[in-house]
């Protein structure tokens, strides 16, 4: 147990070109901890994370045009991911086998998003519209429409009950799964919003734009509980602690910020990456996080529990 | 204790009448100093200087670029280029300045220019996808389409909802960059099988020359020859929807390749 922030790993040259996402998952299973990474060279690559390195498990190749999103489903046997050919697949984590492949059509996919209980991914569309699609069935089981623009990211609310996208315009919408009702829209950010998570507790929504600002959104009364400034240019990713009390940004800037979600404040920067950083997670403890960028490095960092 | 100043030093070398004048003025200047004239701060003045002349800098080059611009909507695009090149000399790091050069240069067939100048645009300004899709139409023309490619994904990356990206750009991009593939491969195909010839794996071999094994060895050499010379006879067509074909262009193409040719067989036998 650390007590400061600090870089705990870099694995440099992960990948052969810009790394635009990483999930961290943990395998029910044996317990064993899952880095995937997807990368603008068309490939998903899956890394276990065990004595504090990083092992490369396998290369999975079939994507095409890049990889734009990846997820791992809650009992870490499972990753989704999405490229630019609209094509979502789904891979067996053990075996390193393509499970699923899935077309969603022209420009059909961006962000995937496994639903808690892991029997469906959400990935938004150019229409506005949140396509479900099944794991098993490997099809489009139903749609949520925003009415709005390109949905760029998707989060599901830990306790199941709501579903979070965010818009190219700005528009933020948070729909009821359970009637698959449009709850709230928020005009959070003018600019495109390219990662929203909930904290564990499903109580808050936190929103990362293009503006260089974060906010926080109580999810209940859909009121804006603050706005959070410190990133000097495009706020890429945002993910949650399952602490419950932190969350953690990544921005174009390079750096990679810790923030106090009751105070607000920024706890702590790292300024490690050469490049923008493109996507940052916190593993199932909170006590590491991840980030990847534009520089083809994964960073590991420890974090104080 | 010695002690440094240039009083003394003046005093070793200069004349003290030459001193005691200077000095004399200087005080006199001193005194009447402030009242002489308020408006010219000649301690400041070298500074100010530089701030005015920053801020022409950019005035400058806005005037540049916009003369540039209009010229471009003229066509005279060559002048247009002058003004930008005039502005960039003012202020190098705009970045809509090279990407703005780069689509006249492309326009001009300058193709290798073009990219130098939205190379520079994308670094002064990375997060903005007009600059990207600059670079990669300008990447298109030079015939490197992987790079195109990928500059067409960074843009749609940072701007998806842009249609025309997905539409034009990537698209046609993408169709080029699978024809080039399926011509490489076709290249690739007909070399190995050449080298085969060339050195066939069958030679390697001790043969017992009464055995059939020696037939089926000649065999698979004519197989081989004849096989090269359907490739040959292949060419990788491209047809106006752009689907990638391979077709045989010789007329007389498939009937004799069926069989191998008697004296390509007499030839194997003769290694």
């Amino acid at each position: 147990m650390s007590t400061q922030y600090s870089i705990l790993f870099k694995q440099e040259h992960a990948h052969d070109d810009a790394i635009w996402t990483a999930a961290w998952g943990k395998s029910e299973a044996d317990g064993s901890e899952t880095i995937v990474t997807g990368s603008l060279d068309d490939m998903v690559k899956v890394w276990k994370w065990s004595d504090e390195k990083l092992e490369l498990q396998w290369t999975l190749e079939g994507h095409q045009l890049g990889v734009v999103s990846v997820d791992i489903s809650h009992n870490g046997a499972i990753a989704a991911s999405s490229s630019l050919d609209a094509h979502i697949r789904l891979w067996d984590l053990e075996s390193g086998k393509q499970i699923k492949s899935m077309d969603a059509g022209p420009v059909d996919a961006w962000t995937v998003a496994f639903s808690p209980d892991s029997k469906y991914i959400a990935t938004g569309s150019h229409l506005g519209k949140v396509n479900i699609f099944g794991v098993d069935s490997g099809k489009k089981e139903y749609s949520l429409d925003t009415r709005g623009k390109f949905i760029l990211s998707i989060a599901y609310s830990p306790d199941g009950k709501y579903l979070a996208s965010g818009a190219i315009d700005g528009i933020i919408n948070i729909f009821d799964i359970a009637t698959g009702k449009l709850l709230h829209t928020l005009e959070g950010h003018a600019m495109p919003i390219r990662s929203l998570t909930f904290s564990p507790d499903s109580q808050l929504l936190v929103t990362a734009s293009d503006d260089g600002y974060i906010k926080i959104y109580d999810v209940q009364h859909a009121n804006l509980a603050g706005t959070l400034s410190g990133h000097g240019s495009w706020v890429l990713s945002v993910a949650f602690s399952p602490d419950d009390t932190h969350f953690v940004s990544s921005s174009s800037d390079k750096s990679v910020k810790v923030w106090d979600a009751g105070s607000r404040a920024c706890i702590n920067t790292f300024f490690d990456h050469q490049d923008q950083v493109w996507s940052v997670k916190y593993n199932s403890t909170g006590s590491k996080i991840i980030s990847a960028g534009d520089d083809r490095a994964i960073h590991i960092y420890d974090c104080p529990m | 204790m010695a002690s440094f100043g240039w009083k003394r030093k003046v005093g070793e070398k200069v004349s003290k009448s030459a001193v005691q004048q200077f000095e004399a003025e200087a005080e006199k200047a001193v005194d009447d100093g402030p009242s002489q004239d308020p408006e010219v701060d000649w301690l400041h003045a070298i500074k100010r200087r530089r701030e005015i002349l920053l801020e022409d800098c950019a005035a400058k080059s806005k005037r540049l670029k916009e003369e540039g611009a209009l010229l471009a909507e003229h066509g005279r695009h060559w002048e247009a280029i002058k003004k930008w090149d005039e502005a960039i000399q003012l202020t190098p790091d705009n970045p809509l300045l090279y990407e703005m050069k780069s689509q006249v240069l492309t326009i001009l067939q300058e193709v290798f220019p073009a990219v130098k100048a939205a190379e520079m645009a994308v670094k002064f300004r990375p997060l903005w996808w007009e600059g990207w899709r600059t670079l990669g139409r300008a990447q298109l023309n030079l015939g490197e389409v992987d790079l195109a490619v990928r500059s067409f994904q960074i843009a749609i990356h940072q701007c998806p909802s842009e249609r025309t990206l997905w539409q034009e750009d990537l698209t046609w991009a993408w169709r080029l960059q699978k024809q080039q593939t399926a011509t490489k491969e076709k290249i690739r195909q007909e070399e190995e099988t050449q080298k085969e010839i060339l050195n066939a794996p069958e030679l390697n071999q001790d043969y017992d020359f009464e055995s059939d094994e020696v037939l089926a060895a000649c065999v698979a050499v004519a197989e081989r020859q004849t096989r090269y010379e359907e490739l040959k006879r292949t060419a990788v067509i491209i047809d106006a929807e752009g689907n990638v074909k391979n077709v045989l262009t010789g007329e007389e193409g498939s009937a004799d390749s069926a069989t191998p040719s008697k004296e390509e067989f007499v030839k194997a036998r003769g290694l």
